[in-house]
């Protein structure tokens, strides 16, 4: 686990520090009225500049004297990182202003909520979808949610948002306003929203919920509307994977014995399907819940652009242009670590509901 | 024609049988084919150089009447009938789809068959060889599924520069752990049955064992999935040139050609929609076709 997030952040520490020349290491630490002998100092406190460095434009030129090798400037990058000093952000409009840690604290909760949402969606349609599909097997309503698993998963992510914006803000609308709003994490204009729902303290950073903490009923409705298109859009994929494997898994385990034997002790069907085979078909599915979920971080990116959602995934491409190698590195950490924890939790889960498995 | 050798024909003739039989896998064959002669006809339909000439007289143009879009700013250019309008460069956006598909075709094509390569050799070696390999190729992979892959396809194109060739690798360094993963998987259980430890029996070495036994019996999986991951590619490709990573807005590529569009979405509908729609049904294409290998070659889910 911890093996996973060193390999991680090597890597994209090579990819940013490895490749670029080294003044981008110093870029979120330098302030405004730094001269270019505080910079040095700044340069070798930081360690991507030696001792033996005499003056900032050769550290600035890349001069091999100049430089320590990229893999003491990992080890003391780790030391500045691990001790919280992610330095100042560099996203356009806010540079410098905010310190990264700050920014992507204040953009996480965002993309949390966004990403919770979609798994609720993902659960809720994909595993009674799966489940119709299985017992009633090529007839109409397996051939259905066969069209909508596998559309989910051979739509393209970003033309499925676009269209929904088409359609429900364009096309579908109520007195010249659209029915949903298009962009945002707050709906304030569209056609079924609150125009001002006022404000919320924080508790979580999730709007959803601090609203509902602050009691503020239009604060909650407004950005409940604002997640319907974002959601649904990032969980369409993740629905049709799950479909499939729930439909698959309980295909296999509805031609067991067991459940030939239940049947034919006169159980209800809505029993045998319920408590005696969804119980062992639904092992698979937690199994892909685990990928789902890096899946839905990792999806994140594209939606959140597309809609203007303010989490982390929108700012992470902003941060890629202006080569705030912090944030990058801070998302993928954190991205990674949610991801792994995640696995953790499913295997847990996993041994708890499958007595079969001990480890 | 040994026995043998007659009841694997059979098997083959039973497993087409079943293959025409089912109207969806043929749908999904159909598309794919399509897709394939698409891409390898297109030079020789449309002139591959015509994205270079824009017209801006001719931007945003739809005089098909077939469809009515119900939004006011339609205007109609005359001259020859454009049946999916033009672009906001004035080009005709049927003719720059039919250009753009052999290139993602191309790009997908290229990761998927790196990503097998990559996995059947790695997979089965780790999974043969065992031990300390075996470990450090699991970690390996344990890495790179932890990330999110589209960041990382974003930090490599910003970083090394947008073009076709490092787009293909930025896809390309995500998607190889979950070849090696499946593969390794299957050579583990394979490696146990009883024919790998006569063939040690008689004398048979390592290397052919694996390569000439475990590896083709394995290998079915690996192509459902490598079918399935030609659309997959696609999708994630087009994805990052929507959001601005493609070497030039003009390049008729599908998400390129969506994203110009979509700043217009409002006011020329078509410019997203029909990029799109292209990606969805190719996509769907090759998804089908993989369900159906799958459905077909799997006795377990013949019905």
């Amino acid at each position: 686990m911890v093996f996973v997030l060193f390999g991680l952040s090597i890597i994209v520490f090579y990819l940013t520090r490895g490749l670029l020349p080294p003044n981008t290491a110093l870029a979120p630490y330098i302030t405004p009225r730094m001269d270019d002998a505080a910079k040095l100092s700044l340069a070798k406190g930081l360690g991507v500049a030696t001792s033996a460095c005499q003056s900032f434009e050769d550290f600035s030129m890349g001069k091999s004297y100049c430089i320590t090798p990229l893999w003491n400037q990992y080890l003391s990058w780790l030391l500045t990182v691990l001790s919280g000093n992610w330095g100042y952000t560099l996203l356009p409009g806010i540079s410098g202003s905010q310190t990264t840690w700050d920014v992507f604290a204040g953009r996480f909760p965002f993309t949390a909520e966004l990403a919770i949402a979609a798994s609720i969606l993902t659960i809720a349609i994909g595993i009674p979808l799966g489940i119709i599909s299985a017992t009633h097997n090529n007839k109409l309503p397996d051939h259905l949610s066969r069209i909508v698993s596998l559309g989910g998963y051979s739509i393209p992510q970003f033309w499925f948002a676009v269209m929904l914006q088409l359609i429900f803000v364009i096309y579908v609308n109520v007195n010249g306003q659209g029915l949903l709003p298009a962009n945002g994490a707050l709906a304030t204009s569209c056609a079924i929203c609150i125009p001002n729902p006022g404000t919320i303290s924080t508790f979580t950073g999730l709007p959803v919920i601090d609203s509902l903490l602050s009691g503020n009923i239009s604060y909650f409705w407004d950005s409940l509307i604002a997640l319907i298109l974002p959601s649904l859009t990032l969980a369409i994929t993740s629905i049709g994977a799950l479909t499939r494997i729930v439909r698959s898994s309980m295909m296999e385990v509805l031609r067991q014995d067991y459940i030939l034997l239940a049947r034919s002790k006169g159980i209800k069907e809505r029993v045998v399907i319920y408590r005696h085979a969804l119980r062992n078909a639904i092992l698979p599915a937690i199994t892909v819940s685990g990928l789902i979920i890096a899946f839905l971080l990792g999806g994140a990116v594209i939606i959140e652009i597309i809609f203007s959602w303010p989490g982390v995934g929108q700012a992470s491409l902003s941060a890629a242009y202006v080569l705030d190698i912090n944030f990058l590195e801070l998302y993928v950490l954190v991205t990674a670590l949610i991801i792994v924890v995640a696995n953790l939790v499913v295997d847990i889960i996993y041994a708890k509901i499958d007595p079969r498995i001990r480890y | 024609m040994n026995q043998a050798q007659s009841s694997r024909f059979q098997e083959a003739r039973y497993a087409f049988y079943l293959f025409r039989r089912n109207p969806v896998v043929l749908a999904g064959a159909i598309i794919s084919m399509a897709a394939l002669i698409l891409s390898i006809l297109s030079p020789y339909i449309v002139n591959p150089s015509l994205w270079r000439i824009t017209d801006l007289t001719k931007r945003l143009c739809w005089n098909n009447h077939m469809i009515n879009w119900g939004i006011r700013n339609v205007f109609d250019c005359g001259g020859s009938t454009y049946i999916l309008g033009t672009d906001s460069y004035g080009r005709d956006l049927l003719k720059m789809i039919i250009i753009a598909i052999p290139l993602d075709m191309q790009i997908s094509l290229e990761v998927v068959f790196s990503a097998v390569l990559i996995g059947v050799v790695f997979g089965s070696v780790a999974a043969y060889a065992g031990g300390i390999i075996d470990e450090f190729v699991l970690r390996i992979t344990d890495i790179f599924l932890a990330v999110p892959g589209i960041l990382l396809a974003i930090v490599m194109m910003v970083i090394l520069g947008r073009t076709i060739p490092i787009l293909t690798f930025a896809v390309l360094v995500t998607w190889w752990p979950t070849y090696v993963r499946l593969m390794r998987s299957q050579v583990l259980s394979e490696k146990e049955k009883p024919y790998v430890e006569s063939l040690k029996a008689i004398g048979a070495g390592r290397f052919r064992i694996l390569f000439r036994h475990i590896i083709p019996n394995s290998i079915y999986p690996i192509i459902v999935q490598a079918t399935l991951d030609i659309g997959s590619v696609i999708l994630t490709v087009s994805a990052l040139t929507f959001i601005g990573l493609t070497p030039s807005p003009l390049l008729p590529e599908l998400g390129t050609l969506a994203s110009s569009g979509a700043q217009y979405v409002f006011t020329a509908p078509w410019l997203t929609i029909f990029p799109g729609l292209a990606i969805l049904i190719i996509s769907l294409g090759f998804n089908l076709l993989g369900d159906g290998i799958r459905d077909v070659f799997d006795p377990r889910l013949r019905r």
